[in-house]
Parts: C-alpha cells; sequence; structure tokens
C-alpha cells in the first residue's frame, strides 16, 4: 500500500488531517464565522468520533449560535468520551444555566469539583446557581472558598455582597461591595448591587450617587427607576422626571416609571431643589471638611436621613 | 502636566485634594470621599496603562517561584495548546516543585514527545528526584541520541549514574565530555575528583593536573591533585602541591590536613602536628582530629593526643578509633598529669608491655 506523500512519515495518516481540520475549526470560530466552524468540525468528528475536543468546540459553537439543547448534548457528548474535562463540565453548567436548569447546573459543578476541588470557575458559578435557587447561606459557603484561594476575587466579594444583602445582612454586603470596589473601582454588577443596598436603606444621596457612576458604564431602564425614585426623595423633581423620562424611552411599557413620572410632575408644580455641582447632594458627613465649606449644606442636611 | 499617583490621591488631605482638583480642572466642590473619588477616577482613566503586562505562561511561571505550585499548576493548564509543548514544561515544573513527581514526569514526557527535546532532561530531573537514578540516566541518555555534545546532559548523566551507584560509568561519561569540551576546564576538574573519589589516583592527578594547568588558581584542582599525589604515594611531590595550595588559600583545611598526612609519612612528625592543628583550628573535623591525635601519639606527647581524642568523642561519642586512641595513651597521659609530689607507698613495677601500635593516618580526600 502506498501512502499519499503528506502522511508518509506519520503512523496514522488521518492525524495531519484531523490536526489541521480541528485548528481550522477553532480559526473559524474565533473570526466568528460560526457556520464554518461547524462544518470543520463536522469533518473532525467524521475522521475521529470519539474525539472529545470536537464535541467540545461543537458545544461552543451551538451555545454560540443560541442553539442551548444542541450545547448540552454537544457538551454531554464531550464529557461521555473525557469525564474529567473542565471545559466540558463548565460549558455543559453554562448551556444549562442559560435554559435555567439550575439545580441540573448545581449538579455539574459538583462533578467538576470533585475532579478539580480547587476550581475557581466552578466554585463562582456554582455559587451563582444556588443564587438563583435562593440558596444564599449555601452560596456565601461558595464564594467563601473562592475568597479562601483568591482573596482578590472582585466579583466573589460582589456575589458574597449580593447574597448577604438578599439574607437582611446590610453591613455585610457593604463591606463586600466595599471590598469589591476597592480591588476593581470600575465593576459595573457591584454599584448596581450598591444602588440597591442604598435604595433599601432609604440613603437617597448615595443611591443617586452609585446609580448614576454604574449608568456611566451601561444603560438599563431599573437604574434609571430607582435613580428617579431616589431623586423624588431628594425632592429633585426636575431630576427625577428626566430619570423617569429615560427609563421609559429605554422600556416604554414600565409601569412604576410611568407613575414615578406622574408623581415627579406633581412634586414638580410644588418643589424642585437645584443641586448645582454638588453630586454628593443628600450624603452629608459632619465634619468632613467638603461639607463644611458647602454652601447647599443646610438643605442636604434636611434630605440625609 | 503630569498625574498624581493613585497613593497620592489615597493618602492626600482636604487642602491637596483641592489643589489637584484646580490644577487637573476637576469639579472641587462637595464631601472629601466624592472629590476624592473624582480624582482618583480622573487619574485611573488618564494615566498610561502599563507597556508590559504579564501573560498567563508568565503567571504561571512566577507562581511557581514565588512558592504556589498549586496555582501554578492551574494557569499552566489554562495554557494549554494542542500542539505546544512549553506549557507541559511548565506544568512539569510546577508539579515537581508541589511534589507529585510521577505526574511531573508524564508532562515532561509529553513535552517530548510532542518535539522539544529537552522535556528528556526535565524528566530526568523529575525522575531523580524521586530517587529513580537510572531511570534519569537513561532519559539523559535519549537526549543525548539527539544532542550528543550537551554539555548539561552529560554531567546531569554522570551525576545520575554515580548516584545510582555506577560510578566508572559515570566516569566514562566525564571523559566523554572532557573530550568534547576541552575549552571547559571545570570538567577536568569534575572528572578528577570523580576518579579521586573511585580509586583511580595516578589516573587523578593527571585529570587534576590539566585542570590547574588551566587555570592554576584553582584551588579545589589543587587541593585534589595533592590529595591524588598522597593516596598515589608520591608523597615528595605531594607535599610540594599541597604547599602550593596553602600559598593560595592559607586556610584550607583539608590542604592542612593533607599536609600533616604527608609529613607524617615522610615521618617529619613535628611538622605533621603544626599542620593537623591548624587544620582542627579551622575545621573541627573527627577525622582531622584523629589525625592529629595520631601524630601527637607518635610525637610523645599523651596529654595533648588524649585531648584530641576527646574532642573526637564530644563529636562522635562511641568514635571506636578515639576510644581505642585514649584508652591506649590514657595512662600514660595520666601518669604525667598526676604530680610527683605524692609519694606512693612502695609497689611492685608491673612490667609494662608496650604495645606496639602503629596509628594510620588518613588523608582527606575532599
Amino acid at each position: 500500500m502506498t501512502l499519499p506523500s503528506e502522511t508518509t512519515g506519520r503512523f496514522l495518516p488521518s492525524v495531519d488531517r484531523l490536526e489541521n481540520t480541528m485548528r481550522a475549526a477553532r480559526r473559524a470560530f474565533d473570526h466568528g464565522d460560526l457556520e464554518g466552524a461547524l462544518r470543520e468540525d463536522d469533518v473532525a468528528i467524521q475522521l475521529k468520533p470519539e474525539y472529545d475536543a470536537a464535541w467540545l468546540l461543537r458545544g461552543h459553537i451551538f451555545r454560540k449560535d443560541g442553539n442551548i439543547p444542541g450545547a448540552i448534548e454537544a457538551f454531554a457528548q464531550a464529557l461521555k468520551i473525557n469525564g474529567e474535562s473542565q471545559e466540558g463540565w463548565l460549558g455543559l453548567a453554562s448551556a444549562l444555566h442559560e435554559v435555567g436548569r439550575f439545580e441540573e447546573e448545581g449538579e455539574a459543578y459538583d462533578r467538576l469539583l470533585k475532579i478539580h476541588p480547587r476550581s475557581i470557575e466552578a466554585w463562582i458559578d456554582k455559587g451563582a446557581a444556588l443564587h438563583a435557587l435562593g440558596d444564599y447561606r449555601e452560596a456565601i459557603a461558595c464564594y467563601d472558598k473562592v475568597l479562601g484561594m483568591r482573596p482578590e476575587h472582585a466579583a466573589a466579594w460582589n456575589n458574597k455582597g449580593a447574597a448577604l444583602l438578599r439574607l437582611g445582612d446590610d453591613a455585610g454586603a457593604a463591606r463586600c461591595m466595599d471590598e469589591a470596589l476597592h480591588l476593581d473601582p470600575d465593576f459595573y454588577d457591584a454599584m448596581a448591587n450598591r444602588v440597591l443596598l442604598y435604595r433599601k436603606m432609604k440613603r437617597h444621596g448615595e443611591t443617586v450617587f452609585w446609580a448614576d457612576r454604574a449608568l456611566r458604564f451601561r444603560e438599563a431602564p431599573w437604574l434609571w427607576y430607582v435613580k428617579g425614585t431616589a431623586h423624588l426623595g431628594l425632592r429633585e423633581s426636575t431630576l427625577a422626571m428626566k430619570a423617569f423620562e429615560r427609563a421609559l424611552a429605554l422600556d416604554p411599557k414600565s409601569k412604576e416609571a410611568r407613575a414615578g413620572l406622574r408623581k415627579a410632575k406633581t412634586l414638580h408644580q410644588t418643589k424642585d431643589f437645584y443641586r448645582g455641582v454638588y453630586e454628593c447632594f443628600g450624603t452629608l458627613l459632619v465634619g468632613d471638611p467638603g461639607c463644611e465649606e458647602c454652601e447647599i449644606r443646610a438643605r442636604c442636611r434636611e434630605v440625609t436621613t | 502636566m503630569s498625574l498624581p499617583s493613585l497613593a497620592e490621591v489615597e493618602h492626600s488631605d482636604w487642602p491637596s485634594l483641592q489643589r489637584m482638583c484646580e490644577t487637573l480642572g476637576l469639579n472641587p466642590k462637595g464631601r472629601s470621599a466624592i472629590v476624592r473619588m473624582r480624582v482618583a477616577d480622573y487619574v485611573r482613566h488618564r494615566a498610561h496603562p502599563p507597556s508590559w503586562r504579564p501573560a498567563r505562561e508568565h503567571q504561571a511561571a512566577l507562581l511557581t517561584r514565588l512558592g504556589h505550585p498549586d496555582l501554578a499548576e492551574r494557569v499552566w493548564e489554562s495554557t494549554i495548546q494542542l500542539e505546544a509543548p512549553a506549557p507541559r514544561v511548565g506544568l512539569g515544573h510546577a508539579q515537581l516543585a508541589g511534589g507529585f513527581l510521577a505526574e511531573a514526569a508524564k508532562s515532561f514526557a509529553r513535552a517530548a514527545q510532542m518535539g522539544d527535546a529537552s522535556g528528556e532532561l526535565h524528566r530526568a530531573e523529575a525522575l531523580a528526584a524521586g530517587g529513580d537514578y537510572q531511570g534519569a540516566a537513561t532519559a539523559c541518555e535519549t537526549y543525548l541520541a539527539t544532542h550528543a555534545r550537551d554539555l548539561r546532559a552529560l554531567l546531569m548523566k554522570s551525576s545520575f549514574l554515580a548516584r545510582s551507584g555506577f560510578e566508572e560509568e559515570a566516569n566514562k561519561v566525564l571523559h566523554t565530555a572532557a573530550e568534547l569540551h576541552p575549552e571547559v576546564a571545570l570538567i577536568r576538574r569534575t572528572l578528577g575528583l570523580a576518579l579521586l573519589r573511585t580509586g583511580h589516583h595516578a589516573a587523578a592527578a593527571d585529570a587534576l593536573q590539566e585542570a590547574v594547568h588551566r587555570d592554576p588558581k584553582d584551588v579545589d584542582a589543587v587541593v585534589g591533585r595533592g590529595a591524588a599525589l598522597l593516596l598515589a604515594g608520591r608523597t615528595r611531590e605531594a607535599i610540594g602541591v599541597l604547599r602550593e595550595a596553602l600559598e593560595i588559600d592559607p586556610k584550607r583545611a583539608d590542604a592542612l590536613n593533607n599536609l600533616g598526612v604527608a609529613y607524617r609519612a615522610m615521618g617529619r612528625t613535628k611538622s605533621a602536628a603544626v599542620n593537623l592543628e591548624r587544620a582542627a583550628k579551622h575545621r573541627e573535623s573527627p577525622r582531622i582530629l584523629l589525625n592529629l591525635g595520631k601524630v601527637l601519639e607518635e610525637a610523645h606527647e599523651p596529654a595533648e593526643a588524649v585531648r584530641a581524642y576527646e574532642q573526637v568523642l564530644k563529636l562522635r561519642p562511641k568514635d571506636s578509633e578515639a576510644v581505642a586512641g585514649r584508652k591506649r595513651v590514657g595512662v600514660s597521659a595520666k601518669a604525667r598529669r598526676t604530680p610527683r609530689k605524692r609519694v606512693a607507698s612502695p609497689r611492685k613495677a608491673a612490667p609494662t608491655t608496650r604495645r606496639k601500635t602503629t596509628p594510620s593516618s588518613e588523608a582527606t580526600t575532599s
């Protein structure tokens, strides 16, 4: 038997082709050519049906394409071939998360953690799955595991803060969010959680301040709505109206925003405070040198709770 | 306009913060924490990003060196690619540092299979760390099949062979290394010392002579040559060489000891004692002290000899040579120490049978 010239040096003539096909599939996937990637991946699977890397890639392609059931099937197939693949378990779990199958997602992380007990991704994602299931204490235990290994993990601090907020431990939540924002000052999720915390504590000044910061990174109708209600609390009807209008522009069906806008308009007829350059309005701190020099200090004292 | 550092912003007082706002054109009004955050945001977003950021590979390598092999292992795992052997080598080192020797050997073997021949040398290190010196030597041999002149591999193979008990084979590898790399003086010295350890004294003297010829200031080679000559029975030459060594480094205890032994062999007991005493001053070694004890015995200084033996017994409480030496000279030393003032009651003098002892002094070879 005579082998083709390019493969004569190899024991298995298909290895070269398999490697080239996989490389082409990966390249196409990296360039966003999902169709091309799937085509090459199909060839790879035909060449070697028990090739876990090809099935993993297939899972990623399907997931990116929005075909979540297909992704779940592909990841499951990859795991049948190689049950110890971290990428496989993480892929399967995230696909399950996308379709809201949180319990199965948690099981996938448990399986992965049996193989890789120090997987940061698995611990933090397991915590998120438990959070989604409402098991906040167990979620916190997962985040603590992550923080034990990586104390500088901003996302773990933020997630722990969010879970503590759900459990009603406002002080603990504030501490965790402080840590998260200290480690990553531009961390949107931590800012958004801070907004929710201050809103819960009815500290309108801080709510507006952190909502403003979060909105610089990403707009969300709920954030505009929360900012609007905080402005109402500070008796700033014009700013409240603007916030509700923006919330309605992003989500025209929001009944809360519409009701807020009505309230703001009513307030506007009687009261409208102008804060000027003081973005900290409503956050008065007695003894602070900045507050001592403030021109609207008397008004700030009235609205700061 | 230069930006303040984030640390400056974080720790500056209120007037400094306001000055910073003024310089940077920022709003200076508001609560101090908010103003501080404003300045910090400005600095963070305008400061130039560092020109170099460590990639995951760099982080992994640093983690191994910083003593976090478990974390390094995880980072290396995340960098593994289908056709790149380097992360396998890095992973192997992290596993080695973490004490997972079998896994490390596997990772290195995988790197070697992927085309990085040096993987075999790393594997050899992992195997040796687990005590498998023969396996380590075989791994070196595999590497040498394609890199026959590689000095590191040759020296590693020789070292592993010697540690697994194949000293003659180790010497042969060193011979090959010395022939392939005549420009490296160190190999001659290593070969000479290896030959000396394995009892080839004449060959050792020749190899060390060559090493000294290349680098006359190589005191280790000179001392080694002196020992080789002494053990080969060329005592007069040994004395000359050892004196040369002491001219380079007068505090070399091994050279002083060997010179003492050489003088003793020549029958110059006094010179021998002087050199051994100096050697013992620089290094309190049982071997040197035993040599000194024997020489002092011969010099008819039993009290001093007993002192030397007792010093050995302090270091090695059950040293048989020291015990025997003390027993041998103990009586006469005691007799000398006890003053003659006391008038002993007349007693019959016991016939003293003088034991003929020829205590053998030993040269130190390292």
